[in-house]
């Protein structure tokens, strides 16, 4: 499945309109082509109220099939906004969102799509609702209009996708479970919608280190099953060890869309954006600057850098000779070189 | 300032959340405190200004102990509690109101209001900031109300319960900074947390795991101990991580903490090879 | 994120803010009664003219205004179409089967209508300028006097006061609720009764559970700041009568003489 954004730009202020104008005005809007007042759209309404401004602007991009594509962005930068786009929560108020060709805004292409794009959302336990860990993770099939061997079959299917046992937890009540089980619960209810693209808004935020390492295997896991995944993270380290590509999103804007190698080569503007990279790379240019000769790549994890630095302490002699060829730091010289 | 004497509690009756703490914070000290989900860190925090009391054992603050009803205002605004989560400590509608909720509480005129709130704002670097509705605030500014709240009622110590968990990266930065002042003008700070950027400024840090503090000492000591920390489910510290990756790999470098440490010994290392 | 909704708050310095919010509370009270006793149009223009005054000098932009008052305009809408069709007399300009508009139909639909508008108008000028906190302190000091009886004046204006501040956040993430489960294919509309209920579950028990946690840790917030109730509370904003709140009593004071003259005259 292949998801398009076609400069997509987004208001909360028009959607608000839209709203209160009753929601069929609304849809059918939103299911015209670009809109026929761009210049209406493009200004504030009334004064510079915070709530009239672009949440997204102008963001374009493809996801291919089978991709890990991360999104990196400051509170506020439009991350969540852009989630909202992939599964047709909200419609662009300009441009459109494609998947598979097929404009999202169009009511039949978004119902024949239905569960194919899951979104997994922050602090996704918060969700739980029903009265056994079955019937949560049963809610999404049944909205689908499965029977019940079918839904069955589904639940144990996505449970067993999460690493827990139907026979154990199905069924108790989601709320005697353990936080990182609720939320490995809550998970599982988006996977057994069958989803072939998996989108995840800070998968891992409030779980201890633990938690967070054996959460981030399974979605590694998941993605090599071949789903699409999208996720949404602070974590720069996360980010550069897991993903194809990387969308930098700066107040509503693009700032970068590339492989993880390329974005992090750009330390300042990163960090003009709010953002970090990864701790190794920091580690890796701040060495450079004190004047050793490490190549200029991408150094995602403190194995990588080791490896590195250990190949340079090794011949220490002959990289010295050619220090200043090396130390040169200009990005283009950068080879991508291939990820562990 | 702080000290726990053998102190047990239990929620249900059956499993010690705390069981048998010995902890003594001294005047001045920052000490973090570490621990995986379960290990009953937010617990020991609760006893610290008296939400939770021991079931045995005893806590004292500034020598009066939790279980005193007379001193429960007293050590409640001695030991100020900054929570996790920004949006559930907030109680008024505009910054100045929130800030002066607690010393309102303790019945202090209007004026001393006024300029206690001015002061604390400052001091977390929101001021100005009096007017503005807490709602529009960024998660890192509600958590430097949430202190400057704390402040208003001059604590002695201030507490912070996984203060900074839910802030993004520039919030966290600015939330550091800020304790890292109180710290230097004389406060006590004792901060849970599961971030070792955050444990690696402390003077001291403990490791909890099932109610018990399994490692105690300098960060220097304890957050290099990467089997320690592996164990109790927490992040190794980058540079302590590295330190040990060339280790493996034939570079003779010691075990660091910090990163400026570990860059100059590489650097010295490498470069007189 | 979410639009201005009515009883949102406006920061911004103003004199108007900065006045007592007992007496904005009273000044409303009597704005009420001399917008309603407005008997004919230049009367109610006065008003208008007057209002129009007020939100200068509360330093409120058009547009905030206009937003704030705008969702409960439905009520304007319908109350000038009941007057359109019940009031009757003077020529008819329309006939559609029984039902007649004629000329004193549209006078009143009108005046009504303007009528009301001022009346929001009035109302969300109190809400744009004065924070929850400060409406519920007001309260919880007209109220006092009825302690004596039992009422627990503090409490009340303190639960309000929370409520109110709450509010907000309850509808994002109501919103994030409703935008997680419509995710996993809920939907309200369009659908069989029990599947209805189904979707309404998804949504209701998430929130109080919500509801539950948030309370929690604002009551564990509270003690830990030395909250004990109103006994012996101070508060930062004392509420004193200022020359800005008799400045305010003299401007109401000729709103209402000139309305009445205008009235009496024309």
């Amino acid at each position: 499945m292949r998801i398009d954004f076609e400069q997509v730009s987004f208001s909360y202020a028009d959607a608000g309109t839209q709203k209160r104008r009753g929601s069929k005005r609304g849809r059918r809007n939103a299911g015209a082509t670009p809109s026929d007042s761009l210049e209406r759209h493009g200004q504030a309404a009334w004064g510079n109220d915070p709530d009239e401004l672009w949440a997204l602007q102008d963001v374009s991009f493809s996801l291919e099939p089978g991709e890990f594509l991360g999104i990196a962005g400051h509170t506020g930068s439009g991350k969540s906004t852009l989630i909202q786009h992939l599964n047709g929560l909200l419609h662009p108020t300009r441009g459109r969102v494609l998947v598979d060709g097929a404009d999202l805004a169009d009511k039949a292409a978004a119902r024949s799509i239905r569960g194919a794009v899951g979104v997994v959302f922050q602090y996704p336990e918060h969700q739980l609702f029903a009265g056994t860990a079955f019937d949560d993770v049963a809610f999404g099939p049944r909205n689908l209009g499965l029977d019940a061997d079918a839904v069955t079959e589904r639940v144990e299917r996505a449970l067993a996708q999460v690493g827990l046992d139907v026979a154990a937890i199905g069924t108790m009540s989601p709320f005697e479970l353990s936080g990182g089980q609720q939320r490995r619960v809550a998970f599982a209810g988006v996977l057994a919608m069958d989803p072939q693209v998996l989108v995840l808004d800070e998968p891992v935020a409030g779980l201890d280190p633990a938690a967070r390492a054996s959460f981030l295997d399974l979605i590694k896991d998941l993605h090599a099953g071949g789903l699409s995944v999208v996720m949404v993270s602070h974590n720069m380290n996360d980010l550069a060890r897991l993903c194809d590509r990387v969308l930098v999103l700066s107040q509503g804007r693009q700032l970068f869309l590339d492989v993880p190698e390329a974005v992090f080569a750009h330390e300042e503007e990163l960090h003009a954006a709010g953002l970090d990279v990864p701790e190794a790379q920091r580690m890796a240019n701040s060495l450079r600057a004190r004047g050793l000769a490490l190549p200029t790549r991408l150094y995602a994890t403190a194995a990588d850098l080791a490896a590195e630095l250990a190949a340079l302490y090794a011949h220490g002699d002959e990289k010295a000779a050619g220090r200043t060829a090396f130390s040169s730091p200009e990005p283009e010289a950068a080879e991508p070189e291939e990820r562990p | 300032m702080i000290t726990f004497d053998n102190t047990r509690f239990t929620y249900n009756g059956q499993r010690f959340v705390l069981d048998g703490i010995d902890l003594h914070v001294r005047p001045g000290e920052y000490v973090a405190i570490l621990g995986g989900n379960g290990s009953g860190k937010s617990t020991l925090a609760k006893h610290m200004n008296a939400l939770l009391v021991p079931d045995e054992g005893t806590v004292t603050v500034d020598g009066r102990s939790t279980v005193d009803p007379d001193a429960l205002y007293l050590i409640r605004s001695t030991a100020g509690m900054v929570f996790q989560n920004p949006d559930d400590q907030l109680v008024a509608t505009l910054v100045e109101n929130d800030v002066a909720f607690g010393p309102e509480n303790l019945g202090l005129p209007a004026d001393d209001l006024r300029e206690r709130v001015t002061e604390a704002l400052h001091t977390v670097g929101l001021q100005g900031f009096e007017l503005r509705e807490t709602a529009q605030l960024s998660g890192g500014q509600k958590q430097r109300v949430a202190i400057a709240g704390v402040l208003a009622m001059r604590p002695r110590v201030l507490i912070l319960d996984e203060a900074s968990a839910m802030l993004d990266p520039r919030g966290r930065t600015g939330l550091l900074r800020v304790m890292e002042q109180l710290h230097q003008a004389g406060m006590t700070v004792v901060t849970i947390t599961h971030s070792m950027e955050e444990a690696a400024l402390a003077d001291r840090v403990l490791i909890l795991d099932d109610g018990r503090v399994v490692r105690e000492g300098a960060p220097a000591d304890v957050l290099t101990d990467a089997a320690a920390l592996t164990e109790r489910g927490l992040t190794v510290p980058f540079a302590t991580e590295l330190s040990r990756c060339l280790q493996q790999a034939g570079v003779p470098v010691g075990t660091h903490l910090h990163d400026n440490d570990l860059e100059e010994e590489l650097c010295a290392l490498i470069s007189s090879r | 994120m979410t639009p201005l909704v009515f009883g949102r708050y406006y920061a911004t310095p103003s004199p108007v803010h900065r006045m007592d919010a007992r007496m904005k509370v009273t000044l409303l009270l009597a704005y009420i009664v001399v917008v309603l006793l407005a008997a004919n149009p230049t009367a109610l223009g006065l008003c208008a003219l007057f209002t129009v005054g007020f939100y200068v000098c509360a330093r409120i932009p058009m547009g905030v205004a206009i937003r704030a008052v705008l969702p409960l305009s439905f009520i304007v809408v319908v109350t000038a179409l009941i007057n359109l069709f019940w009031t009757q007399g003077g020529a008819v300009l329309l006939s559609l089967g029984p039902v007649h508009v004629s000329e004193a139909g549209v006078y009143q639909a009108l005046f009504m209508g303007c009528r009301l508008m001022l009346l929001l108008f009035g109302a969300c000028l109190l809400t744009l300028t004065t924070t929850a906190l400060d409406v519920t302190d007001a309260a919880e000091d007209m109220l006092r006097p009825f302690s004596r009886f039992g009422l627990p004046s503090h409490e009340l204006a303190m639960m309000a006061g929370i409520a109110l501040r709450f509010l907000p956040q309850f509808m994002t993430e109501l919103d994030h609720i409703r935008n997680a489960q419509a995710s996993r294919g809920a939907q309200l509309v369009d659908r069989s009764l029990k599947e209805r209920y189904g979707a309404a579950k998804s949504l209701v028990i998430p929130l109080f559970v919500s509801v539950f946690r948030h309370a929690e840790t604002l009551a564990n917030a509270m003690d830990a700041r030395c909250y004990h109730g109103g006994a012996g509370r101070t508060r930062l904003h004392v509420a004193r009568m200022g020359s800005r709140d008799f400045v305010a009593i003299a401007v109401l004071v000729a709103m209402a003489a000139a309305s009445t003259a205008a009235g009496l005259l024309l």
